[in-house]
């Protein structure tokens, strides 16, 4: 079965153009305070926005989308890096950036010590063969007008790479080596199924022999019995070929099969990034352990209490400050200025969130400090700012405090079953934020440390301010 | 659990089959299953498996060229579907089964309640998410438009959406996929249905809001004690909530046991390669051990058992013996089935007969990751291989074997 593949000299296929400058294990890229940001035009008046509530009322300005800010970390030759996340953290993005699909708003992309982010034109396109990527949709990235000879073929000829002899050549190689048969050479892309069009983008992925190709989500379109084979191939073909791989998926499983080291990402950000082993069995931040914890594990002996994350991810308008994942996150730090007591932190953060999500009914004052603090307020400062909020939102709140004059004049709306006193969410929720939320050295300092490893012997990232 | 009355939902040998210009697409082939009161019940497997096809049939929602030929499906002691032989001998609907006016205003939405896998899809993106179930629950209860209009904002704070009152006058887009979804599960709910009919509800969502969903789930069907028939295609979330599992290939149910028994002491060799096939998330798995091929079209489905051409265990019977589903154990007193003719109860056809272990070997050497490298469906072939010819006409479910 391997009478093809003789047709092209097997060395020539490996490692022509890799290895030539960096040697296995050594960074290959290089990424540094990488930033894309989309800035939110279209519209009539763009950049003109509109808001009732201050003076003027119009403000010019773009609001932009920091789909990825500030990112930095390094690919190691011959490694799989896996990079995780949900949907709409940016971790397409980052990886397109990487390829120079999309322009860097700011940072450095190092390829093999060239800045591929100041490059362009004909040396960007060059550069084009040695940087490949393969994404998730098989049906949509393949040209139903070509036979897929020719959809392999179309790198090889863009860059001028051997004659049509030789590329068809190694069109039939990379097919087999993918795992089609090479006599599919002159078939259309609708005749393959969806892990066999896979296979196809991975042959063409191959073609112009690359160091480096991005994997954006390759088998998330896929059945788990297709999805393994594919995988499998993946594997092999790295070996083979000693490719790096930056492998974007959301779906843990396949990035701990996957991956030499894994980077997680949350709203534009590395969270967390540390071997795979080390990653899964001793992660450091709480985004990651939240995540890992939400999967659902395939065993039904499998109990284990799942720690569900509560909220939605904020908008990357507008992110947090600090630690963007520090208006979910069940470990928050307490703002220094105030002594806390036992459960006092725990309790006012828990109040705080539920005030902001407004996942309560109101209620009477009595009853919420029943409920959110076993009626015990915490001391001093805290417990003061605390009674305020409840003051706000409390439904039996007396006359005379300084919102309900007005909050009275405001009648409730027909639908809304609760009549009497008005209840003020939206004060209550800053008072709280502003003392509590915004205090916490989570909100100040963009947190990034490194902790030690207790799998393996590589370094650990962990953007959580609880290991300062 | 044990003690068994009679099951909410029976289903009897039902048939689903798809009328196109390329022949007959046995999509849904013969399965039968119960839904007991309070329970949760899997039906597992791969795209193209019959599984959503299947669901749908209970509620006689399967549009031509579809239609189910042969079968029964009983709800609380009402006929949804029914066959008689009448004395032309051919089918006929039975006189007891409901018509098509009483399944829509009796069964659907009433008694027998579906969330769907698109979110975004089920929702009208023109009306407001709040009208959308207001209407629902107006149609389907006999409420004055207020009345509704406080259960739907009641439904909506149930299902975990803060501000109900101020959400309930958004849009589909204003929401979030996780947020869509238990709007859908708002209206599942709405009219307190015996039974809800869960289709991928939860495949299209982030880890974390699958969590969320799964565990707003649990919780409402602690609190209402109604059923599910959880249609999905991933193992992890049939073993976080199923009580029991029904596992298809090829329109066909192959396994049908407890979730411990389905997982620790698995009986046909598909639900197995299926586990073995998956990486999982709480060890890491060195080597992924994929089922070789891919799953034939159901339009001309291998004779024999439908899994033997990519089935470790085959042997020779299996390309003649069509197994049908047999309790082969017990488990706290609910049957384990499964339709292999390796057990016992199928007699020693299976230890007579040759194993299929030669082809089995030749593929590991030839695609080493077990390539599912042949043309697909039914389309032709460059090559035929020896082995192919006499298993399926379709041929497409080798691995590299006939590649030599």
């Amino acid at each position: 079965m391997t009478t093809v593949s003789k047709s092209s000299p097997d060395g020539q296929l490996g490692s022509e153009m890799t290895g030539e400058t960096v040697p296995y294990g050594e960074a290959l890229i290089e990424v540094e305070g990488l930033k894309k940001y989309f800035s939110q035009s279209g519209g009539l008046l763009p950049g003109i926005s509109l808001d009732t509530n201050q003076f003027p009322p119009i403000s010019v300005g773009e609001e932009r989308v920091q789909a990825v800010d500030d990112v930095s970390f390094d690919i190691r030759r011959g490694e799989t890096l896996g990079l995780v996340g949900e949907s709409g953290c940016g971790k397409s993005t980052l990886g397109r950036t990487i390829l120079r699909l999309l322009e860097p708003t700011a940072g450095t992309i190092s390829f093999k010590g060239e800045d591929l982010a100041t490059l362009s034109g004909e040396n960007l396109r060059t550069k084009r063969s040695e940087i490949q990527m393969i994404f998730q949709d098989p049906q949509a990235s393949l040209d139903p007008r070509l036979t897929v000879g020719q959809i392999i073929e179309e790198p090889m000829r863009a860059h001028g790479m051997l004659d049509d002899e030789g590329r068809e050549a190694r069109a039939k190689d990379l097919l087999e080596k993918a795992g089609l048969d090479p006599h599919h050479y002159n078939r259309y892309p609708h005749a393959f199924s969806g892990g066999q069009r896979q296979r196809i983008n991975l042959a063409r992925a191959l073609s112009v022999n690359p160091d480096f190709i991005v994997c954006d989500e390759p088998v998330s379109a896929l059945d788990v019995s297709i999805q393994a084979q594919v995988l499998n191939t993946m594997e092999r073909l790295q070996d083979e070929f000693g490719l790096t791989y930056l492998f974007i998926a959301h779906d843990l499983s396949v990035i701990r099969h996957i991956s030499d080291r894994v980077a997680v990402m949350y709203l534009g950000n590395i969270v967390e990034l540390a071997e795979k082993e080390e990653l899964f069995e001793n992660p450091q931040h709480p985004y990651t352990k939240a995540l890992l914890d939400s999967i659902p594990v395939p065993d039904p002996r499998e109990t284990g209490a799942r720690g569900v994350l509560e909220g939605e991810v904020p908008s990357p308008v507008d992110p947090p400050s600090g630690c963007r994942f520090r208006t979910r996150c069940p470990r928050l730090i307490a703002p220094e200025a105030y002594e806390w007591d036992g459960e006092e932190w725990e309790r006012t953060r828990s109040f705080m969130r539920a005030v902001k999500r407004r996942t309560f009914e109101p209620m009477p004052a009595a009853e919420i400090r029943a409920e959110f603090f076993g009626n015990t307020l915490p001391q001093g400062e805290p417990g003061r700012i605390v009674e305020e909020a409840i003051e706000f939102i409390a439904t039996d709140h007396e006359a005379g405090t300084q919102t309900s004059g007005q909050a009275k004049a405001v009648t409730d709306e027909a639908g809304t079953e609760r009549d009497g006193p008005t209840v003020d969410w939206e004060q209550a929720t800053d008072r709280l934020l502003e003392v509590f939320a915004e205090q916490s050295i989570c909100a100040r300092e963009r947190p990034a440390y490194e902790v030690e490893s207790e799998h393996g012997s590589g370094t650990h990232f962990a953007a959580c301010h609880l290991h300062r | 659990m044990s003690s068994r009355s009679d099951p909410l939902l029976r289903v009897e040998n039902l048939k689903t089959q798809f009328f196109t210009d390329a022949g007959t697409v046995r999509a849904v082939d013969g399965i039968s299953f119960e839904v007991y009161e309070g329970e949760i019940v899997g039906l597992v497997g791969e795209s193209g498996a019959g599984k959503s096809v299947a669901s749908m049939s209970l509620l006689r929602l399967v549009d031509s060229p579809g239609q189910i030929v042969d079968g029964e499906i009983t709800y609380k002691g009402e006929t949804i579907f029914g066959l008689e032989e009448g004395p032309d001998g051919d089918l006929h609907e039975r006189e007891d089964m409901l018509t098509n006016e009483e399944v829509r205003t009796r069964i659907r939405g009433n008694e027998i309640a579906v969330i769907f896998q698109d979110p975004m899809e089920s929702l009208n993106p023109v009306f407001t998410v709040g009208s959308q179930l207001r209407e629902f629950i107006e149609l389907n209860r006999d409420l004055s438009s207020d009345e509704a209009r406080r259960e739907a904002v009641d439904m909506l704070r149930e299902v975990g959406i803060p501000d109900p009152a101020e959400r309930y006058e958004e849009y589909p887009h204003q929401f979030s996929g996780g947020m869509r979804q238990r709007v859908l599960i708002a209206m599942a709910l709405a009219c307190e249905p015996n039974l809800i009919i869960a289709d991928e509800p939860t495949t299209a969502l982030d880890v974390t809001v699958e969590g969320q969903i799964i565990d707003l789930v649990d919780d409402l069907q602690a609190k209402y004690g109604t059923s599910f028939i959880w249609v999905t295609h991933d193992m992890g979330v049939v073993a976080e909530i199923c009580d029991r599992v029904n596992v298809m290939y090829l329109g066909e149910i192959v396994e049908q046991a407890p979730v411990d028994e389905l997982f620790y002491d698995t009986k046909h060799p598909y639900t197995e390669a299926l586990l073995n096939s998956m990486p999982r998330p709480d060890r890491t798995v060195a080597e992924l051990d994929p089922i070789r091929g891919v799953m034939p079209e159901a339009i001309n489905p291998p004779a024999g058992c439908r899994f033997h051409p990519r089935c470790p265990d085959a042997r020779e019977a299996c390309k003649r013996i069509h197994p049908e589903n047999r309790e082969v154990a017990r488990a706290d007193g609910q049957p384990h089935r499964a339709a292999c003719i390796k057990h016992d109860v199928f007699g020693d056809e299976y230890e007579e007969s040759v194993p299929l272990e030669e082809r089995a070997q030749e593929t590991a050497a030839s695609a080493t990751d077990g390539g599912e490298s042949e043309g697909s469906g039914v389309e032709s072939r460059s090559q035929s291989g020896s082995e192919s010819g006499n298993t399926s006409k379709a041929g497409s479910q080798h691995g590299g074997d006939d590649r030599e």
